[in-house]
């Protein structure tokens, strides 16, 4: 397997390149815009949340930031506050907000310390649910596909489970096709694995 | 490694009736093996912000001589399926922004409304006596008299009961239109990627009266067809079907298909493109028994909208000959399809080429694309559009002047 990785590279960073319209975001205005609207209340001046099962947005792909606020604008993915909070935001404004959210360094405020066996537990599991194929090797996200490292634990588990309940879909339904039959059990012990990263 | 390969050999040989949402692999990653397991290709992300009309790459695009390609019209955001009224409206359908659109024409410029929201992929829509019908993932609705409401649609008319439709997502989303013998018809496309499934309910063409009883299988084993239409002359549907991924670059072509019998069963799981899929080991051992495409379309093009040209303002060598749009692929690593192309079919109604009509949008040298066309649509004037669902934009190609 090994020697078929840098094809495999080479690959990914032309279809990397592939999609078109890349976000025309502004990060200054983003971050104006942010501080205006008070994102950072719940998700951190950087980005980085201190509030439990409020995700951290620092350094995911613009691409994701931006799709995820527009399926709450349009009412597609219904969690309030958001759905409300995303009413009227035009779509240079997402745009916007997206780039500023993808600038900043991903990281925690704090995280649990590493339980070895959930760890090990959740390496396995990513393995078999092959999380690497979308969200890269090293978790990082790509496109629509959020990352995954610097990310709080109790969201991941939260988000994992609306997965796999299907209260939730993403810009496709290959999440909760992914999530399906995972326990309680095993989605606490990846979510524990990703936010160890 | 070896075990998973022979557990995704298991899984890919069984596939029994099992629906997506069952499945622990997400549809579009089923059936990888072997090579393509350490493929990085993924579906592309859709883009669902506004594309500012300066920015939609219609300087790109390129049409045979004589023709000319101008935007039409942009601002809306991941647009597919198109419709016209008489009076010259456009009613789009989406996918993932869950909108519905109409676009309309007012002092040399288009007007784009969105007239329904918050819809799971209302990708189809389609007119029968000024009333819009509107085809999401299990959801139809009518809209009574549309054309004079476009600023009030009101409260639909909710047919979802009615129609009864199949609930899976994976590809569930619809193409729909009114056919010659005034019936509704839609596709119900196969909730994986490939897999045994129940024939009768899944990888139809089915029609419907347009009050929604008498529904009818009109082509069977059709794995995912979001696109046709009926020849002007001989009113026999035609329609295009999506291969199946993860069987290599260069396997299996998408295709054309002309459905001769109402019924006629074009082959999927066991047949694409004239190739026994040997992902599926029970059922026939070879294709002859199925119909036999009328076209292939090129492997992983996503060949969807499709039109007769019944128009008199190209040249008479487009008469009844079929654009096609091919949205473009993901699970290849040499991009191939964005584009429009023409089948010409001489007067027995074989296919004897398919040429390149629209080209521009799939940068070859870099392997990446600009747009993503979904639809085309003959308009009463005679012009084509073309819907790019990338960049929320319709493109309008005329001949002469």
């Amino acid at each position: 397997m090994a020697h078929r990785l840098p094809a495999a590279a080479a690959l990914l960073a032309a279809v990397a390149l592939a999609s078109a319209g890349a976000a025309a975001g502004d990060a200054g205005r983003g971050a104006a815009l942010a501080e205006a609207r008070g994102c950072g209340g719940c998700h951190g001046p950087q980005g980085v949340s201190a509030m439990e099962n409020i995700p951290s947005l620092a350094g995911h792909p613009d691409e994701f930031i931006a799709l995820q606020l527009i399926l709450f604008r349009e009412g597609l993915r219904d969690v309030p506050p958001m759905t409300q909070l995303a009413q009227g935001l035009t779509d240079q404004e997402v745009e916007d907000l997206a780039a500023f959210y993808a600038g900043l360094p991903a990281g925690h405020v704090e995280r649990p310390p590493r339980d070895p066996a959930r760890y090990q537990a959740g390496a396995v599991l990513a393995e078999r649910l092959r999380c690497g194929a979308c969200h890269l090797a090293d978790f990082r996200g790509r496109a629509q596909m959020p990352r995954l490292t610097g990310q709080r634990e109790d969201y991941l588990a939260h988000a994992l489970a609306e997965y796999r309940d299907g209260t939730r879909r993403g810009t496709d339904t290959n999440m909760n096709a992914v999530m399906f039959g995972v326990t309680d059990a095993e989605i606490a012990a990846l979510a524990h694995f990703m936010a160890q990263q | 490694m070896h075990r998973r390969l022979l557990a995704l050999g298991f899984a890919a040989t069984l596939a029994l009736p099992v629906l997506a949402q069952q499945a622990p692999v997400p549809a579009w990653q089923q059936s990888r093996s072997g090579s393509t397991n350490a493929s990085p290709l993924a579906p592309h992300p859709p883009k669902l912000t506004a594309t500012a009309a300066e920015q939609v790459p219609v300087a790109a695009l390129r049409v045979p001589a004589g023709f000319k390609v101008e935007l039409w019209a942009s601002g809306a955001p991941g647009a597919r399926m198109m419709t016209e009224s008489p009076n010259g409206t456009v009613f789009v359908g989406t996918r993932t922004i869950g909108r519905v659109y109409a676009i309309s024409e007012e002092g040399g410029q288009r007007r784009v409304r969105t007239i329904a929201s918050r819809l799971t992929d209302p990708n189809g829509v389609a007119l029968r006596d000024g009333n819009l019908y509107v085809i999401a993932i299990n959801r139809v609705l009518r809209f009574d008299g549309i054309e004079g409401r476009l600023d009030a649609p009101g409260t639909p008319t909710d047919l979802t009961a009615a129609f009864g439709l199949p609930t899976e997502t994976h590809h569930g989303w619809k193409f729909a239109a009114f056919g010659p013998d005034g019936r509704l018809y839609m596709n119900i496309g196969v909730p994986c990627n490939i897999c045994e499934f129940n024939r009768d309910t899944h990888a139809l063409i089915v029609s419907f009266n347009p009050d929604d009883s008498g529904r009818r299988i009109e082509a069977k084993g059709i794995r995912n067809s979001v696109g046709f239409d009926w020849h002007p002359t001989t009113r026999e549907l035609w329609a295009t079907n999506n291969g199946r991924d993860w069987a290599g670059n260069d396997t299996p072509d998408d295709t054309l298909h002309r459905i001769r019998q109402s019924g006629a069963d074009q082959g999927f799981p066991y047949c694409a493109a004239n190739w026994r899929d040997p992902a599926i080991s029970r059922g026939p051992a070879s294709c002859s028994e199925f119909s036999a495409p009328a076209a292939l379309l090129g492997p992983h093009t996503a060949a969807l909208g499709m039109r007769f040209y019944t128009g008199t303002a190209f040249p008479e060598a487009y008469r009844n000959q079929i654009f096609i749009a091919r949205r473009g692929s993901w699970n290849r690593e040499q991009l191939s399809g964005y584009d429009v192309v023409v089948a010409r079919l001489d007067a027995n109604g074989t296919v004897t080429g398919v040429e390149p009509f629209m080209t521009g949008l799939r940068d070859e040298a870099k392997n990446r694309f600009l747009g993503r066309p979904v639809d085309v649509l003959v308009r009463g004037d005679g012009s084509l559009l073309v819907s790019d669902e990338q960049n929320g934009a319709i493109y309008r190609i005329t001949h002469g002047n």
